[in-house]
């Protein structure tokens, strides 16, 4: 049927996008051939997300052409794209929670099959076309991330889609996940599928896309076939200069015992206890849902609980609520900046100061140019990337975002800083400088709890790791000699009841 | 390239700020051509006295709007508050009846606030719904009390007459009404602009799992925007019966939705955390002048209500546009 195999599939000419006050894309070309996994890598900002929803028809471009599968795409809508074959897994996967697996699959078609029972039919057979085995009379909500991107994949299949691009699509995965997304993606490929794979994770990049594309700043730096480039090369491209490594020099310098956690019981949390010394980061690891955020939600008062036992600096304190928590010096950064760290549509400035208000208030009058003061004091010492304080914090790239959360905790002086996933969807650089940070707190007397899905970080960057399976702390490990394997398995590991 | 959008971005900002003030350049201007007897001073003061309780009421709402939610039962509040003060009046005397009803107002706003969070109804929808039927509660409150009739305000000659100064009354160049719109619009703008307690309602439109995770307590954030929509909308009443002089206790219908109309076309955001006092002063004098005009030009009452509705949902149209 398709005698010329080797041609584009897709192929993007100077395509350029601006935003007010923003070049996103500038001359940007890529070709993407048929049946390749293609992979595309920068940091945030880097223009990624705008090409997607330029191809996808969410945004019009400004300037330049697309040839998709051999024809020019103009003035396109998610739903044209979609019909013509070209589908978006994006990281917040759009599903409709309420409805079944099936419905979802072919939502707004159910007529076009002719009846329910049609497209529980097709639904199954696609999912197990891709050897998912979900029953499709299941609801959304029901599923775990990796199974809801199943039937994302099944859905885009369902279109006949000849390109699927995948948005950071392992950034909830656990590894067990990735591995049947792998699975999955070779199996695409092997139909002849064309993929643009997006992601942080260059071990993903190295282990299955066949060229790569390197982004920054709305430019393409290098495209390249993937044995071509090394990682640090892959690296220099993204960040525009050389990064030594990709963590700092372990920080040494645990002292004695700061904090002591004793006996936290929840539904889903069992007889937590720890110590935390001061000068100390240490790791939490586990799998999504192990309860490793509960933990520390627990310990700064974000949920109620009872009974447990909160020592700080050898005085028992009680922390019934956040602002208990902040008044004892602890901070806590949470894994889900959009949501529960930022307010979006409020300033750089706004966003900064908002653990502070009660400080900068006097007789309930704000002191603005306070305010002002300390933000500018963050945005430098930080350096948050933003045209001026005043910038809508909606506007920053993730890795800045996530400094103006840092630097709203930094203020209050925290002896506890607790970091749940503070480098999620963040890139290489601003990555490093975050790691910096951590570094420079517990140097000056500070404690840091770390929980992060990324193995490589907790080890590097940790003095203590504690392993959070079930609801449990299964192990405690010096990273130093430890093997990722060893803490794996400790995270892993079920409770065996007879 | 830069410079080009920077202007746009500034010439769409200017466009936005000022276009209610172009809407009613043109509103006036039009039925002054029209209709020369709006220019007439009769009928400039009969629009400067609808403004001021309408006003009260809408600029109450903007913090609730601000904040993330919406208050229906202005409409009770204000009928309730209505009755009451008159009823107060012959039993306990002027002063005491006004601040009887001012106490009232405060009292339903916090009742409502008290009511979401028990339920836990943190969300527009919910507010919407528990303030509609609080609406109610206090509608026939006010039907029980007044057993049904519309009651007058009556006063002594010999006295100094509370209800007539503020009703009737000027100081000065200005209406009593006026300068106590003036007193309050600086107080809220005060609050609003300049004060922790403005900011963190503001948050709380924002992001409240956010200002909550901050050590922010919402909860008292929430109670301060429904005492503020309570005692406004008590204050609307008051300055209201001082005007017509009588108390019907059906006297603060279609307040709501007037209050509302004029906060979203004022330019203030339905969903929370954007929006300011001052663009309701203008929302507001739109609705009236609109409704003035309307009434000048001869609009039957039916299509008046067409067009409120339009406007609404172009307010809210040209709002999300705005945003995405």
């Amino acid at each position: 049927m398709q005698n010329i195999k080797q041609d584009a599939i897709l192929s993007i000419k100077n395509v350029s996008k601006n935003f007010p006050g923003v070049k996103a894309l500038d001359q940007v070309s890529i070709e993407v051939e048929r049946g390749t996994v293609h992979g595309i890598v920068g940091e945030n900002g880097a223009g990624k997300s705008t090409l997607m929803k330029i191809l996808s028809g969410v945004h019009p471009k400004d300037s330049g052409t697309i040839i998709f599968d051999g024809e020019l795409v103009e003035n396109t809508t998610p739903i044209l794209s979609m019909k013509s074959g070209l589908s978006i897994i994006y990281q917040e996967l759009n599903l409709v929670s309420t409805m079944t697996v099936g419905e979802n699959i072919f939502l707004g078609r159910f007529g076009e099959l002719g009846g329910m029972q049609h497209v529980h039919e097709k639904a199954k057979g696609l999912l197990e076309s891709i050897g998912s085995h979900v029953t499709t009379y299941k609801l959304v909500s029901e599923l775990s991330v990796s199974e809801k991107q199943m039937v994302e994949i099944a859905k885009a299949l369902s279109f006949d889609s000849k390109l699927i691009i995948m948005d950071e699509p392992s950034s909830s995965l656990t590894a067990d996940e990735m591995k049947a997304l792998v699975k999955i993606i070779h199996h695409l490929k092997a139909q002849g599928i064309s993929i643009i794979y997006i992601s942080h994770k260059l071990d993903e990049i190295f282990e299955f896309c066949s060229v790569v594309t390197i982004m920054r700043d709305g430019h393409i730096i290098d495209t390249k076939p993937i044995n071509a480039i090394t990682r640090s090369e892959m690296i220099t491209k993204m960040v525009g200069r050389t990064i030594e490594n990709e963590y700092p020099k372990r920080p040494n310098c645990v002292g004695e015992t700061l904090m002591e956690v004793q006996s936290i019981n929840t539904k889903k949390l069992h007889d937590i206890a720890f110590k935390l010394h001061r000068g100390e980061i240490l790791g939490l690891v586990g799998l999504v849902g192990a309860g490793r955020t509960e933990i520390v939600r627990a310990i700064f008062g974000a949920d109620r609980i009872k009974g447990h036992k909160i020592i700080m600096e050898g005085k028992l304190i009680k922390i019934r609520k956040p602002s208990d928590a902040k008044k004892a010096g602890i901070a806590l950064v949470t894994e889900d900046r959009k949501t529960q760290g930022l307010v979006l549509p409020f300033s750089v400035e706004n966003n900064i100061s908002m653990a502070i208000l009660d400080k900068i208030s006097k007789y309930g009058f704000l002191n603005k140019s306070m305010e002002t003061e300390i933000a500018e004091r963050h945005v430098k010492s930080l350096d948050i990337k933003t045209p001026s304080i005043k910038t809508t914090v909606q506007n920053l790239s993730g890795g800045n975002q996530q400094k103006c959360i840092l630097g709203r905790w930094l203020e209050i002086n925290p002896s506890v800083l607790i970091l749940d996933e503070p480098t999620r969807g963040i890139d290489v650089g601003a990555k490093y400088e975050i790691y910096l940070l951590m570094k420079q707190i517990v140097e000056n007397g500070g404690a840091i709890i770390l929980i992060s899905s990324e193995l490589p970080e907790v080890l590097n960057m940790s003095n203590r790791v504690l392993t959070v399976c079930e609801g449990r702390i299964t192990g405690e490990f010096d990273p130093k000699d430890s093997t990722p394997d060893q803490i794996m398995s400790k995270a892993f590991a079920s409770e065996r009841k007879e | 390239m830069t410079s080009k959008y920077e202007f746009k971005k500034i010439f769409e900002s200017i466009f936005k700020e000022y276009l209610i003030l172009g809407a009613i350049a043109v509103l006036v201007l039009v039925t002054s051509v029209v209709q020369p007897a709006f220019l007439s001073v009769g009928n400039l003061s009969n629009v400067i006295r609808q403004f001021g309780p309408l006003i009260m009421v809408a600029l109450g709402m903007t913090f609730v709007i601000i904040g993330g939610f919406i208050d229906l039962s202005v409409a009770g509040i204000i009928s309730l508050v209505a009755v009451v003060t008159v009823h107060f009046i012959d039993i306990a005397g002027q002063g005491p009846a006004l601040l009887i009803g001012l106490g009232i107002g405060l009292a339903c706003g916090i009742l409502n606030s008290a009511l979401l969070l028990t339920s836990g109804a943190l969300t527009q929808a919910e507010a919407l719904f528990i303030t509609y039927g609080m609406s109610l509660v206090y509608g026939a409150l006010a039907l029980i009390i007044s057993g049904g009739s519309t009651k007058h305000i009556f006063w002594s000659e010999n006295n100094t007459n509370l209800f007539e100064i503020i009703g009737s009354g000027s100081v000065g160049f200005f209406s009593t009404s006026f300068l106590i719109f003036l007193i309050c619009l600086m107080v809220l703008y005060l609050l609003q602009n300049y004060t922790y307690a403005g900011r963190v309602m503001r948050l709380t439109g924002g992001n409240k799992t956010a200002a909550e995770l901050c050590g922010i307590n919402i909860n008292r954030s929430i109670i301060f925007i429904y005492a503020i929509s309570g005692l406004m909308s008590a204050i609307g009443s008051i300055v209201l019966i001082s005007r017509v002089t009588t108390a019907s206790p059906v006297i603060g219908t279609g307040y709501e939705t007037n209050a509302i109309l004029a906060v979203v076309v004022g330019g203030t955001t339905l969903s929370g955390g954007k929006g300011s006092v001052m663009r309701t002063v203008l929302g507001t004098m739109l609705v009236i002048l609109l409704s003035n005009c309307m009434n000048l030009l001869g609009v039957s009452v039916y299509l008046q209500y067409v067009l409120k509705g339009a406007i609404l949902v172009i307010a809210i149209w040209m709002d999300n546009r705005k945003q995405s």
